[in-house]
């Protein structure tokens, strides 16, 4: 009796750890590194936990990428769902630099800007832009606020990055257009989300 | 074999063990987060009271596992605050003063003990000094920020956040503390007699700033209304400084984005001016859109003041769309010591617009506005006594 009392809780530890590995795989995606950084430096998919296999299959996973909106106002979050690969914050910045479809929202990023790197240390993101993105932008606080506000904004979707740091051709620059000051790191900007 | 009773015990008392285990096991997993949760999401705000969050019982388990902070800094405004986060195994109770012994703010935790978290925990030291987590007896806590400065109620705020299985979070108590407002006192008088008021034309030399589908350039139209508000000013007996008065780079021939900004705060701050106002022409892809905007950063308790005072003589007499005014992280409002705006006058991407911005009638009434604002200004700041 005692034998079997011993195996038949064996066999529940062993089924409950089964379980507890199971419920880790059901309610959360495992960390997705991103490209170019550190294997210790890891970003979970999505925020709020919405990625759940019964919402999104296994092969895909969902982001929310911000255009302006057509009075220059505010920013719109645009979800996407995507194949699902090791490097979900680059996705999200190729999405924002080749802009969007719907014809409500107005993407902000300058013709011809090309993403050259972005990676994640100690949860801030360096995203590094090519020098178009200076160069072609048309000037005017309007324009610059929401290229930086929707490139911060996309970036800070993500669970594990806080603060995004702007770089053009591998350098940190002051300002895009000679209003904003963005020598360092951002934060989310959540006054300017379209409610 | 075994009997169904005895099953169902064994059964129920791992589910109890289960239950009380794998929440500590996900939340051993984000102790080493360093980094507080800036998500928005979910909060629930309970500012300086006690908060309704069901209590799972006054459990010996449940305490203050870990503490992680960040300074959050908003990428439009530019403004800055401290988020501390408090990890607890299970809900609390949270209520929160400013009286305590010196500038500090004290979090009475209910519900929770001192657990894994470290003692004291350093911050940021401008925001706020460091957290000390006390004991209070066998349920409840204590978290005590030190601050550098009093700060007022509204400069902080305190709310809850429930447990998050996906993303592996736990309860969390979240402590938000604003950068505070330098308190510093200006004793304005009405008029613009004698007041020294600097005049920002932006862009110039080799940075036109926005150019619009006729090739109108934003520095030429800035320079042309600025010239006209320097000559109203003048007139009514103020004394004004233009950190150009010319089509040229403030710093020098090409100078670095950066270097151009810092010169015109210079001529603000080392003249100790009253005021600083910049002049631009906004600009977006969509030719549609229009308006007049003016943008502010709160560095004293003038600096919204000021940008409304402006906004609303500028869409007085210029009559364009009224975008209102912002807060906003631009370097040149940020970095002067007085109250500062910047006036996006119109857009230039606007063809109707870019015509008027181009003509001497419209940009007569441009100043026109600008001067009436700052004319406004001088007699709000004024009732308000110097105070802040
Ligand atoms: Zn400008």
């Amino acid at each position: 009796m005692m034998f079997r009392k011993r195996i038949f809780l064996f066999i529940m530890l062993l089924l409950m750890t089964v379980m507890l590995g199971g419920c880790d795989n059901t309610t959360q995606q495992p960390p997705v590194p991103l490209q170019n950084e550190n294997p210790q430096q890891q970003a979970a998919p999505i925020e709020g936990g919405t990625v759940t296999p019964s919402s999104v299959g296994q092969d895909t996973m969902k982001m929310t990428v911000y255009y302006s909106t057509k009075d220059a106002l505010n920013l719109v979050g645009e979800q996407y769902v995507v194949p699902k690969n090791t490097h979900p914050a680059q996705t999200a910045m190729e999405l924002l630099v080749a802009g969007t479809k719907n014809p409500e929202l107005i993407s902000v990023v300058p013709a011809g800007t090309k993403l050259r790197n972005i990676s994640v240390k100690e949860h801030i993101a360096y995203v590094d832009f090519s020098d178009q993105l200076v160069k072609n932008n048309k000037g005017g606080s309007a324009s610059e606020i929401l290229l930086v506000a929707s490139i911060v904004n996309t970036l800070t979707e993500f669970h594990d990055i806080k603060k995004v740091q702007i770089l053009v051709e591998g350098k940190k620059i002051d300002t895009i257009s000679g209003h904003m000051d963005i020598g360092e790191p951002l934060s989310r900007s959540e006054k300017i989300i379209k409610k | 074999m075994l009997n169904l009773r005895r099953f169902r015990s064994i059964f129920l008392s791992l589910l109890l063990f289960m239950m009380f285990f794998v929440p500590q096991i996900s939340m051993a997993e984000t102790l080493d987060n360093n980094v507080p949760d800036a998500s928005p999401a979910a909060s629930v705000p309970i500012l300086k009271s006690a908060i309704s969050l069901p209590m799972a019982g006054a459990r010996a388990t449940n305490q203050l596992n870990s503490a992680r902070w960040l300074v959050h800094k908003d990428a439009v405004e530019g403004t800055s605050k401290l988020r501390l986060v408090i990890d607890t195994s299970d809900p609390v109770i949270v209520s929160s003063t400013l009286d305590g012994n010196g500038p500090q703010l004290v979090l009475d935790i209910k519900g929770a003990v001192v657990g894994d978290v470290d003692d004291s925990i350093t911050l940021d030291g401008q925001i706020a000094e460091k957290v000390r987590f006390i004991k209070k007896d066998g349920n409840n806590s204590q978290a005590v920020v030190d601050l550098p400065a009093m700060i007022d109620d509204g400069d902080y705020k305190v709310f809850t956040l429930k447990s998050d299985t996906a993303n592996k979070k736990s309860f969390r108590v979240v402590v938000d503390i604003n950068k505070p407002v330098p308190k510093v006192v200006y004793n304005f008088t009405p008029g613009l007699r004698n007041k020294v008021i600097v005049i920002d034309p932006g862009h110039g030399g080799s940075d036109p700033g926005a150019i619009g589908p006729n090739k109108v350039q934003e520095k030429t139209v800035t320079l042309a209304v600025a010239q006209k508000v320097k000559a109203m000013l003048e007139n009514a007996g103020a004394k004004v400084l233009m950190t150009r008065q010319t089509d040229v780079d403030v710093y020098g021939p090409n100078a670095s984005a950066v270097d151009e900004l810092k010169a015109r705060t210079i001529v603000a701050n080392n003249n100790k001016a009253d005021v600083f106002v910049s002049i631009h022409i906004n600009a977006f892809s969509n030719p549609t859109v229009g308006g007049t905007a003016t943008y502010y950063y709160q560095k004293s308790n003038y600096d919204a003041l000021l940008a409304n005072c402006i906004q609303d003589g500028l869409v007085a007499t210029g009559g364009l769309q009224d975008r209102g005014t912002y807060s906003a992280g631009f370097y040149v409002i940020k970095r002067t010591t007085m109250p500062s705006i910047l006036a996006e006058l119109g857009f230039i991407s606007n063809p109707a617009e870019e015509k008027l911005l181009s003509t001497y009638q419209f940009q007569q009434q441009m100043a026109q506005g600008i001067v009436q604002g700052l004319d406004k200004f001088f007699s709000q700041a004024a009732k308000r006594g110097g105070g802040l």
